[in-house]
């Protein structure tokens, strides 16, 4: 998962109105607790040893159980008993390691995710697979969200960023103003500033306007200044799209 | 109801004090009780350009401290019965100001039967020229016929539509005039300036006047004359012009083209 979110050439300034939630990537260090049995009276007492030896260092820490070393993935009941355990122990379970299908319908039964599928010892290579590409698909983005309108010509220094939607501007974008959105960017005037659509990485994000005077265009982090724009395109309907590395321009509609 | 009207631009030197003085002359003209205020303390001209500088004696700091009364700071003019002038303080710097205590004398003025309270802006988007225009009903946001300043002019409509009470407040923002003056047909023939045209384009609104270039507008600030009130110039025409709009009048653009040559200069050439 690509958490260097790329945002163009600048990051967008926050939206005057702070959004209610804020999903981002973070990193915490989290617990391992790689069992070796199921028997869960053996368990119980080896946790509650360790607990007395350091009972505020263990006392309600986050653990997630690793159960890539048991020879065989466990029973339902067997899970469930050992979070049991653990709990009686004093630590709190939040996710099962561990890549095989068994422990995935494991996770999904006592509703605890997954997590560091690949790091588990003993993986199949057949395991492997399915987890990486969950892992690499894009987060699922909130781009059905309706697209922000803005009606008024948006200024010099001013700056306008529509999360996880599309912008769609019915005025102008004055030189010197910075449009930008996580989806694309419409405007049905004519853009004399800065554009940049997919700020969070979305490659298939477009540019469109209605009159091009653009000073840069943005898609997904790749930019083009004015220079580097073909001039026959100047004051024309105008399109922009990322193919691979190359951000394309073509005039659009009729 | 006294309306406020802010005279800005953004950039230096393209004839906001000029205007400020011809736009209260105008009005006042027209028999309306005007007041015309120099928001740019440190670097006070409006009095200059009104022919009051020698009659100031508190100035529009002093009242929002509490140094004098209103009335005390207002200068009456001459020329004008309805028009009266606050200027500037020249010794102090724009952090004497504030919001609190601009408020303040702005109601004392509408509360006084001020039909119009222009408020000239200064430069740059500081302080000075965020508490002139804050309180507005119109701006009228003066132009020259070139990219800086018209860019410049896009920064400050984009401020007055967000950083203004009315803005804040939601109720229907402030209404946007501009205003272009140093205008020289010729020179927007020959591709040097920018057209009316090309301005409005940019910035996408309509203008309220178009002041010629003329060397009237010097003469008349060395005299401490506004230059609306001398009548034989172009650019008091103009400026007549622009008050009639402002007031609601339709009135053709004029000064937009290069005067035609006659049959004599024709002729003879030059």
């Amino acid at each position: 998962m690509n958490t260097d979110l790329n945002l163009g050439p600048k990051r967008p300034a926050e939206p005057s109105i702070p959004s209610p939630v804020d999903i981002r990537y973070g990193q915490i260090g989290l617990m391992q607790l790689r069992i070796r049995t199921t028997d869960t009276g053996v368990l119980l007492d080896e946790l509650t040893g360790r607990m007395n030896t350091a009972p505020n260092f263990f006392h309600r820490t986050a653990v997630c159980i690793d159960l890539s070393e048991l020879e065989k993935a466990p029973e339902t009941q067997e899970i469930k008993a050992i979070l049991e355990a653990v709990r009686r122990a004093g630590m709190l379970a939040v996710g099962l390691a561990g890549a095989s299908v068994q422990i995935e319908a494991l996770a999904n039964a006592v509703n605890l995710p997954i997590l560091s599928a690949f790091r588990a010892a003993g993986i199949s290579a057949a395991a492997v697979e399915p987890a990486q590409r969950v892992a690499t698909e894009p987060v699922p983005s909130e781009l059905g969200n309706a697209a922000m309108i803005q009606q008024q010509t948006v200024r010099s220094g001013q700056r306008i960023y529509a999360r996880n939607r599309d912008l769609v501007i019915t005025a102008g974008v004055g030189a010197g103003a910075e449009v930008i959105a996580d989806g694309c960017v419409h405007i049905y005037g004519s853009l004399r500033g800065r554009a940049m659509a997919g700020a969070h990485g979305q490659l298939n994000a477009r540019v469109f306007c209605q009159e091009f005077h653009a000073e840069l265009v943005s898609i997904a982090g790749v930019f083009r200044v004015f220079e580097t724009i073909p001039a026959t395109l100047a004051g024309k309907p105008v399109q922009a799209w990322l193919d691979g590395e190359v951000l394309h321009f073509a005039p659009v509609g009729g | 109801m006294a309306e406020i009207i802010v005279v800005t631009s953004g950039k230096g030197g393209v004839g906001k004090t000029t205007t400020s003085a011809s736009i209260a002359c105008g009005l006042a003209r027209r028999g309306k009780r005007v007041v015309v205020i120099d928001f740019d303390i440190g670097l006070r001209n409006l009095d200059l350009i009104m022919g009051c500088e020698r009659r100031v004696v508190y100035d529009f700091v002093n009242v929002i401290q509490g140094d004098c009364s209103l009335k005390q700071a207002l200068i009456k003019d001459k020329r004008i019965e309805t028009l009266y002038v606050l200027a500037a303080s020249q010794t102090r710097d724009k952090e004497a100001l504030t919001s609190e205590g601009v408020r303040r004398v702005l109601d004392e003025l509408a509360n006084d039967g001020f039909e119009y309270i222009i408020c000239d802006s200064p430069a740059g988007i500081e302080k000075g020229a965020h508490l002139a225009m804050y309180f507005a009903d119109r701006a009228v946001v003066v132009v020259n016929p070139e990219i800086s300043s018209v860019r410049d002019s896009d920064r400050i409509l984009g401020l007055l539509a967000s950083k203004t009470s009315r803005a804040e407040k939601g109720n229907g923002g402030v209404k946007e005039h501009l205003l272009l003056t140093r205008y020289n047909p010729r020179r927007v023939a020959s591709g040097e300036m920018l057209s009316v045209d090309d301005v409005k384009e940019i910035l996408g609104l309509d203008v309220i006047g178009v002041v010629p270039e003329s060397p009237d507008v010097l003469s008349a600030s060395n005299a401490g004359l506004p230059v609306i009130l001398n009548d034989v110039s172009d650019a008091s025409h103009a400026y007549e012009d622009a008050v009639a709009r402002l007031l609601g009048e339709t009135v053709p653009l004029r000064f937009v083209t290069e005067p035609k040559k006659g049959l004599f200069a024709r002729i003879f050439g030059s």
